[in-house]
């Protein structure tokens, strides 16, 4: 009884919405080829014994039983759990002057949320190295003046330095969203029954934002953990992904050891959401009522405000210094033992407009490509999750939003594993692993989420009486989605599309693995291409400099558009 | 690409809605439970009920954005259950005016038409003139959020009438507009009814709102329809305890009734045998309550009245509201609280709290009803 009503209501959702049930079977078949597959062939060849064919865990006994790789695996974890401390170091207290107090660095502190976003980790690099390494700017300066110099770049140091001026934004936009969710009326009815200062802070505010800061730090510790394109520019070798990267680089995709990493890999990434998840079980506080946003501020004092511009500035310094150091670099003649840069030139531009222009059509084309099939893809998705019942669609959003906890190096050893085998038919030696068509394919599989997300919160806004009054009016469905919901989430589609194409244009560790020739390669590719050696180094910084413009440009852009077309549907003036 | 609806041929005359036997459920909840209702053409109709009750589920139904397990759904002779919403031909407003906030007042209105494919030049003149009949033509221009909540709802309105329906559906039509305008709207809505002579249905929690406007009114609880009715027979005639208690204010004393002769005693809980004129049909007659409503109770300090056709009690004032055109005092008889209003007139003295009164109420002004 039960499922024949189950399958009776299955069947009466799929007759409502025969055009959706199609698309979505379309939908499940690219995500099971392009990313289920692909993955699953990874954790396949890490259980795969190469010469029976059968079940086997001894590639993972190898693995804990080859000291480098132990290394690796605690460096990693080391590096993740360090990066997620230094950079709450940085964001608790700008999260915290914000929220506490009316203070006239706040607009600082929200550019210092986004700026450092805009540069991909391993773009600023080699510029870290010039400022902070051992005979970077800094400590030249330092050795001169005092006679000591700080180790900020060394080895793992280097990596976690980086990382956490990179990733800070993410705790920061977490915690502060958390702490101006927080309803007034929490804080002032602790005081009223007594409880004030620190202890308030302690027994109130920090629970209260808690959700907000682990979800945040835990995407820090994912995202370094996870990243390959830092610590190979580094030359940090001793770590999981470069290992792993380093093995099929040098031995071959046949090599066991390359698979056996990206499992570790998924693993980790999967643990800690599911950690963080755990930990925020039945936490998520809505705690904003009607009118009351955020805690009271006062006015600093005097010398509290001393103390907050010098922790602001300093904070903006390392910031900007990525952004600087690459500047210098890309403009610099020869930069050696020395503060700044020699003399100052356009050469690397030139020469990276005239020798390699194929990176940066390429990063274009490419991540265009795969941002336009996001939002497709994204719209689609949020679609059928929110307005259909249709059986499985949960599963549809699972798994295109599972790829975020799938590494970029993973889904190109995975692709490789998959389809080197197969040709393109129509050219000539050309596995399709490595076709540049299966990069914009891959890029796309790997910023679904961010699409998507942006899709189902656009769609989420959009009332279903909106669609239900232009089916009463005589809109059909494929007519509604056009001239109802379409224009109507343009704002959060356009949002999806930027972030999927900023963030494609500087994915380095999946196209690292897939390119296999220059003349395919993007702007993250020719950056790592160029700062193998120290001539191509200028060039490398002003390939870095174009890919800071573009991604600044793109989110600049729709940041404008979105607001724009808010304040159109919202209260514009008449005509 | 609608061509198939019936639009033109029924334009003028109005039609029936006809619900057989629908039972709906969501999961595992019963929500619309053995409907049968007959809209006669034309009517202005209301679903009343309490939030939850099924009455919006069932205005949705008819739209054709629900559909039930068991049943039909007939507008005028024709069975409608499985057209999917947009080739009902009905217009429907929404609870929230759902205007299309990226187009123009103009472009929403239109909107039914281009999707109908009426030629452009017919699409100009028939939004004109509906944008006209509710007084907003000169804001044909702006956007839904630079009208005030009364002028987007004539918007909703004139969208939905423009397309010339078979049935107008009002979703809380009213619920979102301030005491005053609400008041106007009403009657405006009324106005605009009796003008295009189209058979309406609206959705109401409101016993005000439906009982001013509806020509009659299908009061619903928990998935069932209770009673239909015209607003005079639902006050004077309810059916059950819940359509007493729903439509104004109503005092319930409990009890049996029992046969004596040619009449009625209704035998309250604590053995006080009152004759009664009136009851319901469908009686169950060991759990019923006598119900009356407090201005129909007459109540002096002095116990020296006693006429036939009245019923009495001794009661004793708890305390008092003072309603302007009326004064409502809670009195306490044999153990319940009842109410009593008072017509108030300037100089009249209030009783005190403490006490005790006669309270006498007409045999006529009584009637037994179900629990």
């Amino acid at each position: 009884m039960a499922i024949s009503a189950w399958g009776e209501e299955a069947v009466s959702e799929f007759r409502k919405h025969p055009g959706m049930a199609v698309v979505m079977l379309l939908i499940s078949l690219f995500l099971l080829l392009f990313l289920v597959i692909p993955v699953v062939q990874v954790v396949f060849a890490a259980f795969l014994d190469t010469n029976t064919g059968g079940f086997t865990l001894l590639h993972f006994k190898d693995f804990f039983n080859t000291a480098l790789f132990r290394e690796s695996f605690w460096n990693s974890i080391y590096v993740g759990l360090m990066a997620v401390v230094v950079a709450s170091a940085f964001a608790m207290p700008l999260a915290y002057f914000t929220s506490r107090f009316e203070f006239k660095g706040a607009v600082i502190i929200q550019s210092l949320g986004i700026i450092p976003l805009i540069m991909p980790p391993f773009v600023g690099a080699v510029a870290m190295l010039m400022l902070f390494g051992r005979n970077g700017s800094i400590n030249l300066l330092l050795d001169q003046s005092f006679g000591f110099t700080i180790p900020f770049m060394e080895g793992l140091n280097g990596v976690i330095f980086v990382q956490s001026i990179h990733y800070f934004p993410f705790i920061l936009i977490n915690l502060s969203a958390a702490l101006q969710n927080i309803d007034r009326s929490m804080e002032e009815s602790a005081q009223n029954l007594g409880c004030s200062g620190l202890r308030l802070y302690r027994r109130i505010v920090l629970p209260l934002a808690m959700p907000g800061y682990v979800a945040g730090a835990s995407l820090v510790f994912l995202k370094v953990f996870d990243d390959l394109g830092t610590p190979l520019l580094l030359n940090v070798n001793n770590m999981l992904a470069p290992q792993a990267y380093l093995r099929i680089a040098s031995i071959g995709i046949k090599d066991p050891m390359g698979y056996v990493i990206s499992v570790i890999l998924v693993v980790i990434a999967l643990g800690s959401m599911w950690l963080a998840m755990l930990s925020l079980k039945g936490k998520d506080y809505a705690t904003v009522q009607k009118g009351g946003g955020g805690l009271a501020k006062r006015r600093m004092r005097p010398w509290e405000k001393f103390f907050a511009w010098i922790i602001v500035l300093l904070i903006m310094g390392l910031v900007l210094a990525p952004h600087l150091g690459l500047s210098l670099l890309s403009f610099g003649t020869i930069w050696s033992y020395s503060v700044f840069p020699d003399a100052f030139t356009f050469k690397h531009f030139s020469t990276i407009f005239a020798e390699t222009p194929e990176y940066m059509t390429n990063t274009v084309l490419y991540s265009a490509l795969a941002a336009t099939i996001d939002v497709i893809l994204g719209t689609a998705i949020a679609y059928i999750v929110l307005r259909t019942k249709l059986i499985g669609r949960q599963w549809l959003d699972y798994i295109a939003m599972a790829a975020v906890a799938i590494p970029g190096l993973v889904i190109g050893i995975g692709y490789l594993r998959t389809f080197y085998g197969i040709q393109v038919p129509w050219l000539e030696n050309q596995p399709l692993a490595t076709w540049w068509m299966a990069i914009v394919v891959a890029l796309a599989v790997r910023r679904l989420p961010y699409a998507l997300r942006a899709c189902t919160a656009a769609l989420q806004q959009v009332s279903v009486s909106l669609e239900e009054s232009a089916e009463n009016l005589g809109a059909g469905k494929l007519s509604t989605v056009r001239r109802i919901v379409v224009p109507l989430m343009a704002g959060g589609i356009l949002a999806g599309f930027v972030t999927s194409f900023a963030t494609a244009a500087v994915e380095l560790g999946m196209t690292l693995m897939l390119v296999s020739k220059n003349s395919d390669g993007p702007l993250s590719y020719g950056i790592y291409v160029y700062m193998q050696s120290a001539a191509g180094r200028g060039p490398g910084a002003a390939l870095g400099i174009v890919a800071v413009v573009v991604v600044g440009l793109c989110t600049l852009l729709s940041f404008v558009f979105v607001d724009r077309r808010q304040k159109k549907l919202g209260m514009g003036q008449a005509n | 690409m609608n061509n198939n609806t019936s639009h033109d041929s029924t334009a003028n005359s109005a039609v029936s809605v006809k619900f057989r036997d629908i039972n709906l459920s969501f999961g595992k909840t019963h929500v619309l439970k053995g409907i049968n209702l007959h809209i006669e053409p034309g009517e202005l109709f209301a679903f009343l009920g309490p939030s939850g009750c099924g009455k919006t589920t069932l205005l949705r139904l008819l739209a054709g954005f629900e559909s039930a397990q068991t049943g039909q759904v007939l507008i005028g002779d024709k069975e409608v259950s499985y057209l999917p919403p947009w080739q009902r031909n009905l217009g429907m407003v929404f609870q929230s005016y759902a205007l299309w906030p990226h187009m123009t007042i103009r472009k929403n209105v239109a909107f039914g038409l281009e999707e109908r494919n009426v030629p452009r030049n017919e699409i100009n003149d028939r939004t004109d003139e509906t944008l006209e009949l509710v007084g907003l033509l000169e804001l044909a221009e702006r956007r839904p959020s630079q009208l005030s909540g009364g002028q987007q709802q004539r918007v909703a309105l004139a969208r939905t009438i423009v397309i010339e329906p078979q049935v107008l559906l009002l979703d809380e039509p009213l619920s979102n507009l301030d005491a005053k305008l609400r008041i106007q709207m009403r009657h405006e809505l009324l106005d605009l009814q009796r003008k295009l002579s189209i058979t309406t249905i609206f959705v109401t929690h409101d016993q005000e709102e439906a009982n001013t406007i509806a020509d009659r009114i299908a009061l619903m609880k928990d998935g069932v329809i209770q009673q239909v009715g015209t607003p005079v027979e639902l006050y004077d005639k309810p059916v059950n305890r819940f359509v007493a208690d729903f439509l104004g204010t109503a005092n319930f004393i409990e009890g049996k009734l029992e046969k004596s002769g040619d009449g009625w005693l209704f035998n309250t809980d604590n053995n006080v045998v009152i004759p009664v004129e009136n009851h319901s049909d469908d009686l169950n007659t060991n759990a019923c309550s006598l119900v009356f409503r407090p201005q129909n109770i007459v109540v002096s300090i002095a116990a020296d009245e006693n006429r036939d056709d009245m019923v009495h009690f001794q009661g004793i004032v708890r305390g008092k509201e003072f309603l302007g055109s009326t004064i409502r005092y809670r009195l306490v008889v044999g153990g319940k609280a009842i109410f009593a209003d008072i017509t108030h007139q300037q100089g009249n003295r209030l009783i005190e709290n403490g006490t005790t009164v006669t309270l006498g109420i007409d045999r006529n002004q009584m009637i037994v009803v179900s629990d």
